[in-house]
C-alpha cells in the first residue's frame, strides 16, 4: 500500500491505495465517484476522462500513485450549489446525450476546452473532443451543445 | 499487474541509482500512455515502478547557441504549445499535434515515444530527420547515441532517457512531416515521413528523410536522400523520389500484405513533405 494525498472536486483526500491501482480505480473504488466510466481501458475511447491539474487525461492510463499532490475534477465536481454547470445544461438542452456512457468524459473535455479557449471555432471544438468516442450519435449535437455552453459561460 | 513497490522520483540522481539497484526488476513511468497498457497486459512485470513525471530536471525545452534540447518528460502538448517549433521546425509541431488525442498528448512524452520503440512513433521520424542525439544516463555514466543508431543499441534496463537534442536549423533549412492514419484522431500511424532539407539557390545541398511504420522501427530513407541530393524540387524530381522510395520498400517489405497499399500511399505522403519544403523555400505554393 502507498499513501497519497490528492484533491478531488475541491476536497482533500489522504488515502492509502494499492500500488497497482490506476487513477480510475482510485476514483471509482476508493472514493466512490462512479461518474467516471471505464470504456476501453487503453486510452482509445476517452470515457474515463478527468481533468488533472487543469488538463484532460485518460484516468485509465494514470497510475493512482502518480496522482499524489494533484488536483482532479470529475463529473461529480461540476454541479455547484445545486446548479448544473453550463456545459451540462447545454448538453441536455441540445439533446446531445443518448445512452450517456461517454458523456462524463465528453462534458469534461468540453469544459476543459472552454476554460482554455472561450471562443473555439467549429474545428477547434471537434479537435477538443476528438479524444472522446460516442457510438450513439454523430458528434454534431455535441458541437451544438458546446456553442450553447459558450454563450452561457459568457453570461455568468 | 503485480507491482510490489512504487516510488515517486524527485531527482535524476536517485532515479538512476534505483534503476541500478533493481536492474530488470524496475521500470520508469512518465505519461503512462503506453506503459500502463503493457503493465495491464503483463507484457512487462516490474516489481518497482518509478514515477519520473515530476522530476524537474527532465522537464522542458532548452535552447542554447548550438542546440535545442528537449527534456524526456516534455509532453506532446508542451511541444505543440512551444513557440520554438514553428516556421522551419514546424514539422515537429505537426507530428506531435497528430499524436493520439488531446488526452494522450497531455500525458504522453517525447522520451516515452522514443523509449517505447514503436515503429509508428510519430515524433521519431522528424527527430531522426533532425539527426537528433539521445542522452542516456545510468550509474555507469552518460551515453550519447544518435537516434538513428538508437534502434540498434537501445536503452538498457539500468538507463534513464534524459533528453533528446539536435542542432538548431539555419534559415535555409526546413523540417517537414506528414502522416497517414485511418482517421484524424486516435489512429495509429499507417505511414509517416519527415524530411529535413537545406536549400542553396533552389538546389538541395543537404537532405535527411526518415520514415515511420515502413520498417520494424523508424529509419532513414537513404535512397531517397541520395536521389534528391544536388537536385532542385520539381514535378519530375518528386516523381523520381517516389520511385526511389518504392524501390527500397519493395526490397524491405517483400511479401508483406500491406506493401501494395503502402506503395500507393507513400506517393501522397512523400509529395506532401517535399511540397511543404518547397513552399517554405519559395515562400509560395509552386503548383
Amino acid at each position: 500500500m502507498v499513501d497519497i494525498s490528492l484533491t478531488v472536486n475541491d476536497r482533500l483526500y489522504e488515502i492509502s491505495i494499492d500500488e497497482n491501482m490506476r487513477l480510475i480505480d482510485v476514483l471509482r473504488d476508493e472514493l466512490g465517484l462512479i461518474g467516471t466510466k471505464e470504456g476501453c481501458g487503453e486510452g482509445e475511447c476517452g470515457a474515463c476522462t478527468v481533468i488533472m491539474d487543469g488538463e484532460i487525461v485518460n484516468s485509465c492510463l494514470v497510475m493512482g500513485f502518480q496522482a499524489n499532490g494533484s488536483n482532479i475534477v470529475t463529473i461529480e465536481g461540476l454541479k455547484k450549489d445545486g446548479k448544473l454547470h453550463p456545459v451540462q445544461r447545454a448538453y441536455i438542452e441540445a439533446g446531445a446525450v443518448q445512452c450517456g456512457f461517454c458523456i462524463p468524459g465528453m462534458v469534461l473535455a468540453t469544459k476543459a476546452l472552454l476554460d482554455k479557449n472561450p471562443n473555439p471555432s467549429d474545428e477547434e471544438i471537434r479537435e477538443g473532443i476528438s479524444g472522446n468516442l460516442c457510438r450513439c450519435t454523430g458528434y454534431n449535437k455535441m458541437l451544438v451543445a458546446t456553442k450553447k455552453a459558450m454563450v452561457y459561460m459568457k453570461g455568468e | 499487474m503485480d507491482i510490489k513497490k512504487v516510488y515517486m522520483g524527485r531527482s535524476v540522481e536517485e532515479v538512476v541509482r534505483l534503476l541500478g539497484e533493481y536492474e530488470n526488476k524496475a521500470k520508469v513511468i512518465a505519461g503512462g500512455t503506453d506503459i500502463v497498457i503493457a503493465l495491464r497486459n503483463k507484457v512487462i512485470e516490474p516489481e518497482l515502478l518509478i514515477d519520473i513525471s515530476k522530476v524537474e530536471e527532465l522537464k522542458g525545452i532548452k535552447e542554447d547557441e548550438e542546440y535545442i534540447t528537449i527534456g524526456s518528460i516534455t509532453t506532446f502538448t508542451e511541444i505543440v504549445e512551444s513557440e520554438i517549433f514553428q516556421s522551419n521546425l514546424y514539422g515537429l509541431h505537426k507530428a506531435c499535434k497528430m499524436v493520439g488525442s488531446p488526452q494522450i498528448r497531455n500525458k504522453g512524452t517525447i522520451g516515452g515515444n522514443i523509449a517505447n520503440g514503436s515503429p509508428a512513433a510519430d515524433s521519431v521520424p522528424p527527430l531522426m530527420a533532425l539527426d537528433s542525439i539521445v542522452t542516456l544516463l545510468s550509474i555507469e555514466g552518460t551515453r550519447e547515441i544518435s537516434l538513428e543508431d538508437y534502434y540498434y543499441d537501445s536503452i538498457k534496463e539500468n538507463e534513464l532517457l534524459v533528453n533528446v537534442k539536435f542542432k538548431k536549423p539555419k534559415d535555409n533549412q526546413v523540417l517537414t512531416f506528414a502522416k497517414l492514419g485511418l482517421r484524424k484522431a486516435l489512429a495509429i500511424s499507417r505511414l509517416t515521413l519527415s524530411s529535413f532539407i537545406e536549400f542553396d539557390d533552389n538546389i538541395i545541398t543537404s537532405i535527411r528523410v526518415a520514415s515511420g511504420a515502413l520498417a520494424k522501427f523508424p529509419m532513414r530513407e537513404k535512397e531517397v536522400e541520395d536521389y534528391l541530393l544536388g537536385k532542385s524540387l520539381n514535378e519530375e524530381t518528386i516523381e523520381g523520389a517516389i520511385e526511389a522510395l518504392r524501390n527500397s520498400m519493395d526490397e524491405r517489405l517483400k511479401g508483406r500484405p500491406t506493401l501494395p497499399y503502402k506503395r500507393i500511399a507513400i506517393s501522397t505522403i512523400l509529395r506532401e513533405i517535399l511540397e511543404e519544403a518547397l513552399v517554405f523555400e519559395k515562400g509560395v505554393k509552386a503548383w
